[in-house]
């Protein structure tokens, strides 16, 4: 908690004392930060490394860095990973792209009516409470085991997400900017596109920022629970045949498909405030 | 008698809580009337109901009970007779300062482009000449209170509402935009209702000071200013001033230390 | 508009003291008296389209169906056991990884070297879509109770230890310098500035973990069990039981929402010194 270093806009500035230090130590000092991560991670997978090769880590179950990258480097090559990686992902797309479309200006309408808000409140935070993998044995029987009940569970799992996040951005709309727009008796049309949308927006993309993450989970359950392709599928036969390595690998796939969809939500965010002060901002 | 612009009889501003049924008053029975081209400041202390009056002249709220007209006609609701300069932070954050300043002429009707056209001679006005492209977080309080004169300015109103609009700013820039204000405002001679709870404020800027009593507002005193005009900052410190700074002190005491005696009790019974 | 607001609560407009006594109550309850009607009448809606038979009964069964098979399952005392071993799976699980993720997230916000060592993984690990391993869980730890547990545990570990760290580190710097200033001992700092500043923060990470945690009890039993509420409406699903699959979905949506809603009033009972929003 020692405030050595001080922050202004342009560069770090550090407390003069350590101008004086030896080279090395300030380099240290300067960069602990990434250097202390770095030696973190690294140190782990050399622990793992190391100890499923000396046998202290059972690799059958925990596998190991070396074989998880082998692993990957098999899979790559085989065109069923790539057929497994397109099913999912249309899933994942489908699905999300369905829940935002209706859930955004869902959310929005019921947002500004204050009545309708009320009215649909406890439905929709039931809704949203509630697990939604438990409704997969549901979704099988409405829709069968195919494509289309993970599509269904990632749509539910975004859309309730995306419709309370749009409400709430709605619903708190700065107050003064609506005065400002009713002492200048702008029309409900022009209130709408010029305050409660603009305010709301921020809101909004969280709320499909949030929902690519429960959107992964989605794609992930319905193919854990009945499939017979995905990613999910491949851990799941990966499971079921001791395949640790390639099952991790697999974790490893979705997880970049998550980070991926987050940071393309973070690319259209960055586009549409450009009016937000960008210190300190998020 | 000189026939008033704006006319207020007996305006009262009333709640009730619905748990117990008490009832409140904010404003009350309170009268006004100011004459075309008159400058005239509302005083008084916190929570008094000078911001609530603005608001019901505006047409934002409507009263419980009492009458306004505006040259003759019945205020029911907002209007294009009246522009409010609202406190601080209240520009849009997501437009820049001419699309902050076209705003009142775009819900006019007037396409954007001619908006922004008729707004470029009032952002010179206020002295922005130059910053029609930034938005308001890359300009300071006393700019964007800037902005926020010219947006009221740009529907060309009757009467300009302020509702103590430089209550954010520091001491400093506060002065040098009262003094701009001044000079602005000797240029249109508009007719002018000022909110402040300054009383240097609201000698320096009006011809007449109108003092509001702590909850609920009453008129208290209507005390015409007889400094002439163009005044510069330093008829702060001419002795006609102090007696009417000393004058109106002397009123607003006893009411500000009501109004503290108020707040203590509902600080701690939160 | 029409209110305005003071120490006191809410005040209305003193024109609405004259409106009919039925009108006042409605207004004052406005909020209350719709969100039952609309809980009600999507319940009649679901009810009435079954009974004329719009929509099959297998695909949502209906509300008096539902009730039905609730209290044949609670007479039969099976529910009840189903109940208490997912509730007992999530309560040791949450239990656990509430220590010791509030334990990583004080300690990963407090001193800045385990912050710089800690937060890379905490950042990687909460992207990281945990439910992923339970196949491997299951695999390694069995079908037992052992296993969600775990799960429960992985999954809400991550939102507790992350929250946990952002809400000391958020601390408001001038609070600490005020305590240094008056040379408070580190205990004494922590117990007055570190610990009500993050609490909250903790409680919503305890609040996300939920239902976090919940998706992962649920497939952890639907996949591999042989009790538990997942494991109920898995079965239930097979032998196409829509009524008894709907009992478990539906006890299951309570269950989140008492839980969202408990955590967020403990919410508020540690934010009473924040000055309240207004709507």
């Amino acid at each position: 908690m020692t405030a050595a270093a001080a922050t202004q806009s342009e560069s770090k500035l550090l407390d003069v004392r350590y101008a004086g230090l030896p080279p090395l130590l300030r380099w240290y000092l300067i960069n602990e930060r990434g250097i202390l991560g770095a030696l973190s991670f690294v140190g782990f997978f050399l622990f793992w490394e190391i100890g499923s090769a000396a046998g202290w880590i059972d690799a059958y179950f925990f596998s190991s860095p070396a074989r998880i990258f082998n692993a990957g480097v098999t899979e790559v090559q085989n065109p069923r990973l790539w057929s497994d990686l397109q099913i999912s992902g249309t899933e994942l797309v489908v699905g999300y792209v369905a829940a935002a479309a209706i859930g955004v200006p869902l959310g929005i309408l019921v947002g500004w009516y204050r009545k309708l808000n009320y009215f649909v409140d406890p439905w929709l935070n039931f809704m949203n409470a509630l697990p939604r993998v438990a409704m997969m044995p549901l979704i099988v029987l409405w829709v069968g085991i195919g494509i289309w009940s993970k599509i269904v569970v990632v749509f539910l799992g975004v859309f309730f997400t995306v419709v309370i996040n749009s409400l709430y951005g709605v619903r708190t709309v700065d107050r003064r900017l609506l005065d400002v727009s009713s002492s200048f008796k702008a029309s409900q049309w022009r209130v709408f596109t010029t305050v409660v949308l603009p305010g709301s927006v921020p809101f909004i993309l969280a709320g499909l920022r949030l929902g690519i993450g429960r959107g992964l989970i989605g794609v992930l359950v319905g193919e854990l629970y009945s499939s017979n392709a995905g990613i999910g599928y491949m851990i799941t036969v990966s499971s079921q045949t001791l395949q640790t390595s390639r099952l991790l690998f697999g974790v490893l796939l979705l997880t970049l498909m998550g980070v991926i969809g987050v940071e393309l939500v973070r690319l259209l965010e960055k586009r549409v405030e450009r009016w937000r002060p960008k210190v300190g901002a998020r | 008698m000189s026939m008033a612009k704006l006319e207020a009889a007996d305006v009262c501003m009333e709640y009730y809580q619905p748990r117990t049924g008490k009832r409140m008053l904010a404003v009350d029975r309170f009268c006004l009337s100011v004459d075309e081209g008159e400058f005239v400041s509302i005083l008084g202390p916190s929570g008094c109901g000078k911001s609530t009056f603005i608001k019901i002249v505006d047409g934002l709220i409507s009263a419980t009970a009492g009458e306004l007209r505006l040259d003759g006609k019945k205020i029911t609701g907002p209007g294009r007779d009246r522009s409010m300069v609202f406190q601080d932070s209240s520009l849009f954050p997501w437009f820049t300062v001419i699309r902050n300043v076209a705003y009142g002429l775009e819900c006019q009707g007037l396409s954007g482009k001619e908006a922004a056209k008729q707004s470029q001679p009032f952002i010179d006005l206020v002295g922005l000449t130059g910053f029609e492209h930034h938005y308001p977080y890359e300009l300071s309080g006393g700019m964007q209170q800037r902005v926020n004169l010219a947006r009221a300015l740009a529907v060309n109103p009757q009467l300009l509402l302020m509702d103590e609009p430089f209550a954010a700013l520091d001491a400093q820039t506060r002065e040098v935009m009262q003094h701009e204000l001044l000079n602005i405002w000797q240029q249109t001679r508009k007719m002018v209702l000022f909110i402040t709870h300054q009383i240097d404020e609201a000698i320096y800027l009006s011809d007449r000071v109108i003092v509001m009593s702590a909850r609920p507002g009453r008129l208290m005193a209507d005390i015409k200013i007889d400094i002439p005009r163009p005044r510069h900052l330093w008829v702060k410190r001419d002795p006609k001033f102090l007696e009417y700074t000393d004058q109106i002190w002397h009123l607003i005491e006893s009411q500000v230390k009501r109004t503290m005696a108020a707040d203590q009790v509902v600080a701690s019974r939160d | 508009m029409a209110a305005a607001s003071t120490g006191e609560g809410e005040l209305l407009d003193v024109r609405l003291a004259g409106v009919a006594p039925w009108r006042r109550w409605y207004a004052q309850h406005e909020r209350l008296t719709l969100g039952v009607l609309g809980f009600v009448s999507v319940l009649a809606f679901w009810e009435l389209t079954v009974q004329v038979g719009w929509m099959k009964r297998v695909f949502l069964s209906s509300p008096t169906a539902i009730y039905t098979a609730f209290l044949n399952e609670a007479r039969a005392g099976t529910l009840w056991t189903n109940i208490s071993v997912s509730l007992l799976e999530f309560l040791l699980g949450f239990f656990i990884a509430a220590v010791v993720g509030v334990t990583i997230g004080l300690i990963g916000g407090w001193f800045r070297r385990a912050n710089y060592i800690l937060d890379p993984w905490l950042s990687a690990l909460y992207a990281t879509p945990d439910i992923a391993l339970v196949p491997l869980i299951i695999l390694v730890l069995g079908i037992d109770l052992q296993a969600k547990v775990f799960v429960v545990f992985l999954t809400s570990l991550f939102s507790v230890a992350v929250n946990t760290l952002i809400g000391v580190q958020s601390i408001d710097i001038r609070m600490l310098e005020v305590a240094r200033s008056f040379g408070a001992s580190h205990l004494r700092v922590f117990r007055t500035v570190i610990l009500p500043g993050t609490v909250p923060f903790m409680l919503s990470g305890l609040r996300l973990a939920s239902g976090r945690a919940l998706v992962g009890v649920v497939l952890a039993e639907l996949l591999a069990a042989n009790a538990g509420l997942g494991f109920m409406i898995n079965l239930a699903g097979s032998t196409l039981n829509t009524a008894r699959m709907m009992v478990g979905v539906l006890l299951l949506g309570f269950f989140g929402v008492l839980l969202g809603e408990g955590l967020r009033r403990v919410e508020q009972h540690f934010e009473v010194w924040r000055p309240k929003r207004q709507d």
